[in-house]
């Protein structure tokens, strides 16, 4: 039998989903050339912390597949594409055998065997956990398993190497990608037979939040400027307990509600435990989208924030100190580093904070996007959590997405079907326009700093699309966008070299971020519902916020007539402005129903 | 393949623990006859002449002079490795790591004299047999030859009990940082200790 | 408060090969600053004390959590990850300076590489068969996986390469990040099967020989790894496969 071809796949992308997708091409016999802004054991990736859903039913709960199926599509608000989550979660036991092979360190019980843990959303025991650094740890099992595929021959990985587009051939299929060395500032086209774009999350975009400051969404928007659709970008996930600070927002995981945190403030001199009142069934563990509302209402419209300010309790001072050592040791560190305090003693002040993307670049079941031969796997696809994820199910979602998309990958490459590859010529020119594109950004000498604009980006981004929108703030918001766009054109640059001119990439991340943030707000201005994440508020006739007879504000109500849609956004390469069309997606599984937490679900 | 610079690196740990060790216990033993007098001093090292010849000859190079030369040769090649620190980093065991390279440079010049001088030169080329007197007449005779002499002993007696403990963690005796603590302590009261010894009988030739 | 200032003095390099020299620049102090916000507000102001616009400093970070091991450089002299650096709990004027140990590739930035490489010298992986379902993971001591999990923190910021007095161009030691990896897979056990091909690999020269004990990677490290008691370990197992090399055959 004659040996299969290797063939040559591009893997964007370091973390979770990129590793997972070229170990499983490496396995079935092709190659990959791995770029990665840093090296790919610094990905954002292993920021996760509190766990990965999977059904292993080994707490005597009955727990089932159907259940973690049901309670992601149920959190999601009934706008995930059902097929493609039921494949995952039916996947996701059998991946978590797979890390404990690699050598992942789960937390375990007394007896040997995964312990589990709650987390929000779910009624069940289903997390598995290795501490309070999950991501961490599967990242760096991944990593190991890459570093000996590499050391065998299989990958070529190109470490701080920024990924600037992907280049077509004349049938429009991708077939390669132009890069830059991030240290040098070499700029090199590469031929692929396939691209698979890894490179996670938007979160820079809003400046502040709980992401890495690589998380910018620049290689999304680099692609939906070259035809890919991105899809339900305006359900962007704010994490309910976040650390607030001045360079970011940091995560404190959702496991502390999960090994019994309980989130309160003082009302009448009185602590008050909200969540529980408000969400007698789930309490605490309410997913994230409902848990920030409700602290971004108490502290905003109620005024009962810690000292006036936008901060609420979350407590874990009454569980046993060693028990949260073994439990969530990493985290409580981090607070007390960072803070000051110590979290075993006295309660953590958080506030919500932005933390993840459900939407992003369009991709089917097998992880295609719309243009042939680029795929999307990961954060930055827009798969599995419609509009709301549940905590746990990205680590999930990442590593499941690349097992689909790496061997889909490979199938494609030698399928024959993307048409001739790169000639020398094309490639030329595709860096050619990139080296151009990098000397006019060196040269600039305008007025505004990149990274000052930055910071008011992400104030817009947060004061008009973050946990509560209305038509109004979000017509502002684009107004706003376009004048902050126009700005770039006039930011001047300091550092005009070419070794490590982190300056000048970060301009062009910069207008990336600035056409994201347009995409995001312009989704949710014509997405006239509430649904997950997404909560907008009517307007009276006076384009005033509506409020009720009790002074509360009037949310508009979930419209499955109209918007039980994926939003498609399209890049119009005359105005620079996002189109936003509607697309049908499979819902067939489980029939829609109201979503309330207040209650315990009824399927 | 095989493992060369684990072996000799090992090798440099045992001989300077065993060998070296036992030679300078030796000297440390015959030395302090000094404390009680001429008689003793003389005593003990007349013992050593009943060793026959051959046999004494074959001691002093086979467990003596082989085992210092690789031991300091190989030691200045692991020296040469470090780029000592402790100013940055002024934990009490990088005291100790530098301490243990600087004490070695300082033993290869005053070993170099001190073998060359009294074993070499007084011994095999003027033929004198080493006595208590002239020890006391080296010593009494320039202060600064007594101070370098205190200062070697000093440096090998560190050298040594510092190796303790770390041939104790190189061998994986004490894994802990309680083990390797206790170690460390006894290791560094037994150096007090020598140089106490040391002290007394350098200063025996003084007062008698 | 708001014309409390922080002053900085940072070594910048603009290249490999270009020579270090220092600038001093102010940034106002906020409470709970730390070194990567005062960085991030040097790019948005790169003017030094002296009123000159220079290009902002580079360096490298990206989780500023603490868990990436991106943003270590040399503060005030040590060793650190640069985003847990609290300003409060600095001497002032800071002094920031690249990680010498490794080359240095601008500014603060520097390239960490060998680090990855060692990981590859030691064999620091699983060797699964695939990433396919195979059957279920064995069961784990959890004392033992408790174990690891500490040891898997590592997250290759070089903070201990770079206090160990063994590691630098005089010399080829691996340091003690990737020694200690090693007893990581050692402990699985799938990862056991290989113990002897990792335990002969760090017999190679560079590997544990090289190590001297100074013990300032316990000091350092900020994931607060127990490095020197597994190096012990490590050398406790090293001579017990030395023995076997060479009496098993």
């Amino acid at each position: 039998m004659a040996a299969k071809p290797e063939n040559k796949i591009i893997v964007v992308g370091g973390g979770l989903s990129g590793l997972m997708a070229t170990m499983k091409i490496c396995e079935g016999g092709g190659k990959v050339d791995l770029f990665s802004y840093c090296p790919v054991k610094r990905s954002h990736s292993l920021c996760a912390q509190g766990g990965i859903n999977a059904c292993m039913d080994t707490k005597g709960e009955h727990d089932s597949i159907y259940e973690h199926f049901d309670d992601t599509v149920y959190g999601g608000d009934f706008l995930a594409d059902q097929i493609a989550v039921k494949g995952m979660v039916e996947a996701a036991p059998k991946l978590i055998k797979m890390f404990d092979r690699m050598g992942v360190p789960f937390t375990r019980t007394p007896e040997g065997v995964l312990d589990l843990r709650n987390f929000g959303g779910q009624k069940n025991k289903r997390t598995c956990f290795a501490g309070s650094t999950t991501g961490q740890q599967l990242l760096y099992a991944l990593d190991e398993q890459v570093r000996r595929l590499e050391v065998k021959g299989k990958v070529q990985k190109y470490e701080f190497w920024e990924f600037i587009k992907v280049i077509k051939n004349k049938e429009g299929a991708v077939r390669g990608i132009v890069a830059q060395n991030m240290n040098t500032n070499e700029i090199v086209a590469f031929p692929g037979e396939v691209v698979i774009l890894a490179t996670g999350g938007p979160g820079q975009v809003f400046g502040r939040c709980t992401a890495s400051t690589i998380c910018n969404g620049s290689a999304v928007t680099a692609v939906y400027k070259q035809g890919a659709h991105i899809g339900n970008p305006e359900f962007i996930q704010i994490h309910p307990t976040a650390i607030p600070g001045s360079d970011k927002n940091r995560l404190m995981s959702e496991a502390c509600r999960g090994e019994g945190g309980r989130v309160w403030v003082y009302k009448d001199g009185k602590p008050w435990y909200f969540l529980e009142e408000m969400y007698p069934a789930y309490g605490n563990l309410v997913p994230r989208d409902v848990a920030s509302r409700a602290i971004y209402k108490v502290c905003v419209h109620m005024g009962l924030g810690i000292n006036g300010e936008n901060r609420v309790y979350l407590d874990l001072s009454h569980i046993p100190a060693d028990y949260l050592e073994h439990k969530l040791g990493g985290i409580l560190e981090m607070y007390s580093e960072f803070v000051g305090d110590d979290p075993r003693k006295v309660p953590m002040e958080i506030f919500p904070s932005v933390h993840y993307s459900m939407g992003g670049i369009w991709v089917d079941r097998l992880h295609h996007t719309n243009i042939p031969g680029l795929m999307a796997s990961g954060e930055c696809d827009y798969q599995y959590h419609g509009a709301n994820r549940l905590g746990a199910n990205s680590l999930l979602s990442a590593t499941y997405s690349g097992t689909v998309s790496g061997p889909e990958a490979l199938r494609l490459a030698r399928s024959g079907e993307l048409g001739p590859m790169l000639t020398q010529e094309e490639l030329d020119a595709a860096r050619q326009e990139c080296v151009e594109e990098f000397d006019k950004i060196r040269a600039m000498d305008g007025e505004e700093n990149a990274h000052r604009l930055h910071q008011e980006l992400g104030e817009l981004m947060y004061k008009y699309v973050a946990i509560e929108r209305d038509n109004n703030g979000l017509d502002q918001c684009l107004k706003e966008l376009k004048g902050i766009l126009k700005r770039w054109d006039n930011i001047g640059v300091t550092d005009h070299g070419t070794v490590a001119n982190q300056e000048a990439m970060f301009v062009r991340q910069l207008r990336n971020m600035i056409l994201y943030a347009m995409v995001v707000t312009k989704a949710a201005r014509m997405r006239d519902e509430s649904r997950g994440a997404h909560a907008k508020i009517k307007l009276d006739a006076n384009g005033k916020q509506m409020k009720d007879a009790d002074g509360e504000l009037v949310f508009m109500g979930r419209d499955d007539e109209h918007f039980m849609r994926t939003t498609i956004v399209d890049y119009d390469p005359a105005t620079e402005e996002p189109q936003v069309s509607y697309m049908e997606f499979d819902h067939s599984l489980i029939k829609p129903r109201a979503r309330n937490y207040a209650v315990a679900k009824k399927e | 393949m095989f493992h060369t610079t684990f072996y000799l690196r090992r090798l440099h740990s045992l001989c300077g623990l065993f060998c070296l060790g036992a030679v300078l216990f030796e000297h440390i033993f015959t030395n302090s006859m000094a404390i009680f007098g001429p008689e003793a001093l003389n005593g003990s090292l007349a013992m050593m002449e009943l060793i026959p010849k051959p046999i004494f000859l074959a001691l002093e190079i086979g467990a003596i002079a082989t085992p210092l030369l690789f031991h300091g040769i190989y030691g200045i090649y692991i020296a040469l490795q470090a780029n000592n620190n402790p100013g940055r980093f002024g934990y009490v065991r990088n005291w100790n790591f530098a301490l243990q390279r600087y004490t070695a440079w300082f033993l290869v010049v005053f070993l170099i004299w001190h073998v060359g001088y009294l074993r070499f030169y007084t011994k095999g080329v003027t033929g004198t047999p080493i006595s208590y007197e002239l020890l006391q007449n080296l010593f009494t005779s320039s202060p600064i030859t007594t101070f370098l002499y205190i200062l070697g002993m000093f440096a090998a007696i560190f050298h040594f009990c510092n190796g303790i403990t770390t041939f104790c963690m190189t061998w994986g005796i004490t894994k802990g940082p309680r083990s390797q603590n206790v170690i460390s302590m006894i290791s560094m009261g037994l150096c007090a200790a020598m140089c106490c010894i040391t002290l007394v009988f350098m200063g025996s030739y003084f007062v008698r | 408060m708001a014309d409390k200032m922080v002053r900085f003095i940072i070594e910048r390099q603009d290249g490999p090969n270009e020579k270090p020299y220092n600038q001093e620049f102010d940034v106002p102090y906020r409470p709970a600053l730390n070194v990567v916000a005062s960085l991030m507000e040097i790019q948005k102001n790169p003017v030094t004390v002296d009123g000159k616009r220079v290009p902002p400093v580079v360096w490298e970070c990206n989780c500023l959590e603490k868990v990436c091991g991106a943003c270590m450089m040399v503060i005030n002299g040590m060793a650190r990850q640069a985003c847990c650096a609290l300003i409060d709990e600095l001497k002032q004027p800071i002094h920031l300076q690249p990680a010498r140990t490794f080359p240095v590739i601008r500014d603060l930035l520097i390239d960490r590489s060998v680090m990855f490489e060692s990981l590859k010298k030691i064999q620091g992986w699983v060797e699964v068969d695939g990433s396919w379902e195979v059957k279920d993971a064995p069961i784990q001591n959890p004392y033992t996986a408790e174990t690891a999990y500490e040891i898997s923190h590592c997250m290759t910021c070089g903070c201990c390469l770079e206090a160990c007095p063994n590691v630098g161009p005089q010399s080829d030691f691996i340091g003690p990040a990737p020694t200690v990896q090693a007893y990581l897979f050692n402990l699985h056990p799938l990862g056991k099967f290989d113990a002897p091909k990792r335990l002969n690999a760090l017999m190679e020269k560079g590997g544990i020989t090289s190590c001297g004990n100074s013990q300032n990677c316990v000091e350092v490290c900020p994931k607060s790894i127990k490095l020197t008691t597994y190096l012990a370990q490590l050398n406790r197992d090293v001579n017990k496969q030395a023995l076997r090399n060479m009496f098993d055959k």
